[in-house]
């Protein structure tokens, strides 16, 4: 076994750091990397586990790293110089939707869940009526304030007119610590990535309320960014390293691949964590289905525009980021037509617009795609919100 | 000017270092923090300098005091626009945060004290890492050479050129070599015992 992986280690091309953090949704980048994946695609991938979204950060910002799986809003961070020097990042694939939770100490979960049955509230709604006449802001965590959590937690708590600084305090808890910070009362709950509601509810420290999907159904969660130096020296490399994630994604969806990925997550040098913790949050897994990642369905791994979009809106909307060129930025970093013309071998149906209409799909439908339709998942939004009318001119 | 300077690290022995060094140093007042609410401890102390352990997940914490008191901006890397002096710290695995807008040349020497001392840890760490290795590896040579003589009846070289010869063959290591014949061998013993 070892002597194949060394053969095709030799084969390969370029070398690409590629950093992630103990969450459920690296799992694209580890299988590719165990099933030589990248190796096969002419990429010599090499990954490191970071402690911290800073980490992954400073270190693509400073040529440490050369591509990471990350959370979207960070990469406009690092892209726009917010924290810290900047640094050209261009997003080739999407890796993940979903597989957020909303995770509250259990006397908190049960008081909301009891006011949603007694009342008929939805759960955000649910836990505004239990914060009416409190005196304090309820403290959140979120992990990291460039993060998908951040966004999603306040979008979903402003539809219940709950205010970040006035009804809530969020402050940054790494997943990790979540735990530990529930327990002695610093935080009522957070939002973060699987594995870690599930470890928390396993903990007996808290309830998971609310999913990702309970704010915008099927939302992006992370992306595989690139610095751009890094994307322009190695074009070939570049699209050889999406098809092994793309290729990576279809096992990782795959339910019956299910149990295999979570033990293979769980080793030490990955996530080491229990992997029946990691395995409810993959398709297949037997807990949550409504609670899942998903990395291939549903053109999951596409990088959309409007998806770009919605982030950097969003980012606007808490004061974030700077009035800066939306469009622009958003066509600058997310790279659909990388995608395009690294998936060609592969023979998949790819989407014919670089945009869609977000939020219009309550139920399951039918995307232009060539050579044929692709089955597509609702991408309702909890306010029945929706973003972006005019799908853009695909690039090819 | 004494700068405060909070020190976030779980190493114990190299925060003890790091602290004495810059506090002998006479311009600075080292204070120490750990455990899950950084922030809180930020806000208490007041630091004008947050120096912090790149392996620990609490950056991500950190990161957020800007948001939170939104004061004055933190720059990483004591601020320094220096893309080397910032490499080398992150190589060295530690990062700093200017909370107060300190002068470049007063952070620089602290940081520069501050780089050393996690290069020298790590050097110690890896030191330590490869004599354990080399012993292990000599361990199970005298493991292998022991098998032969008494299984094979050779003499002492005559195992050591067999082990030799045989990682040759396979272009192999002679350690893993080694290890993977011992391993079989013991294997293979403990299944032939009723």
């Amino acid at each position: 076994m070892s002597e194949v992986v060394a053969l095709k280690t030799q084969r390969a091309g370029p070398k690409l750091r590629i950093g992630f953090l103990r969450l459920t949704d690296s799992a694209p980048a580890i299988v590719a990397q165990e099933f030589g994946y990248f190796a096969e695609e002419g990429v010599d991938a090499e990954l490191l586990e970071e402690p911290s979204w800073a980490n992954i950060a400073d270190k693509l910002a400073y040529g440490f790293l050369d591509a990471a799986v990350i959370v979207p809003p960070l990469v406009f961070a690092i892209e726009l110089g917010l924290r810290g020097i900047s640094q050209r990042l261009v997003v080739p694939c999407n890796i993940s939707m979903g597989g957020n939770t909303i995770t509250l100490t259990r006397d908190l979960a049960q008081r909301v869940r009891e006011t949603a049955k007694q009342r008929g509230l939805p759960t955000a709604q649910a836990l505004a009526a239990c914060l009416a006449g409190q005196d304090q802001p309820l403290p959140l965590g979120v992990v990291h304030a460039y993060s998908t959590h951040n966004l999603l937690l306040r979008y979903w708590l402003a539809t219940a007119g709950l205010e970040a600084g006035r009804d809530v305090r969020l402050s940054v808890v790494p997943p990790a610590r979540a735990v530990e910070a529930l327990q002695s009362g610093q935080i009522a709950g957070f939002c973060a990535g699987a594995p870690w509601g599930e470890i928390a509810a396993r903990s007996g420290a808290g309830i998971n309320v609310a999913s990702s999907d309970d704010v915008w159904r099927n939302a992006p969660e992370k992306a595989f960014a690139v610095r751009g130096s890094w994307a322009e020296e190695n074009p070939q490399a570049l699209k050889g390293a999406v098809r092994a994630l793309v290729r990576a994604a279809q096992f990782c969806d795959a339910p019956e691949n299910a149990s295999y990925t979570a033990a293979l997550l769980s080793r030490q040098r990955y996530l080491g964590v229990d992997s029946h913790a990691i395995l409810s949050s993959l398709p297949g897994g037997p807990i949550s289905p409504d609670n899942q990642s998903r990395f291939w369905r549903g053109a999951a791994t596409f990088p959309w525009r409007s998806h770009a979009l919605w982030f950097l809106d969003q980012m606007a909307r808490w004061d974030l980021i700077d009035a800066v060129d939306n469009q622009a930025l958003a066509a600058r970093v997310y790279r659909s037509d990388i995608y395009r013309a690294a998936v060609a071998p592969l023979n998949i149906s790819v989407p014919l617009a670089d945009s869609k209409s977000e939020g219009a799909h309550q139920a399951p439908w039918l995307l232009d795609a060539l050579p044929t339709a692709i089955a597509m998942l609702p991408d309702g939004f909890c306010d029945f919100a929706i973003f972006g009318d005019v799908p853009a001119p695909a690039s090819f | 000017m004494a700068l405060t300077i909070l020190l976030i690290d779980m190493d114990e022995d190299r925060a003890r270092a790091l602290e004495e060094k810059l506090a002998g140093s006479g311009f600075a007042r080292v204070l120490r923090a750990q455990g899950p609410d950084l922030a809180a401890a930020v806000e208490q102390a007041r630091p004008d300098l947050v120096i912090i352990d790149m392996a620990l997940p609490d950056r991500d914490a950190l990161e957020d005091i800007r948001l939170v008191s939104a004061a004055k901006p933190v720059v990483m890397f004591a601020g320094t626009d220096d893309p080397a002096f910032a490499q080398e710290a992150i190589a060295a695995g530690v990062c700093s945060y200017n909370l107060s807008g300190v002068a470049l040349e007063d952070v620089r020497p602290i940081m520069a004290s501050a780089i050393a001392l996690f290069q020298r840890y790590r050097h110690v760490e890896t030191e330590l890492a490869t004599a354990k290795a080399l012993l292990n590896e000599r361990r199970l040579i005298e493991r292998a050479k022991a098998i032969l003589m008494k299984d094979r009846k050779m003499s002492e070289p005559e195992a050591y050129r067999w082990l030799q010869k045989k990682a040759m063959n396979e272009a192999r290591k002679l350690a893993q070599v080694v290890a993977d014949f011992v391993a079989e061998e013991e294997n293979h013993h403990r299944e032939s015992k009723p």
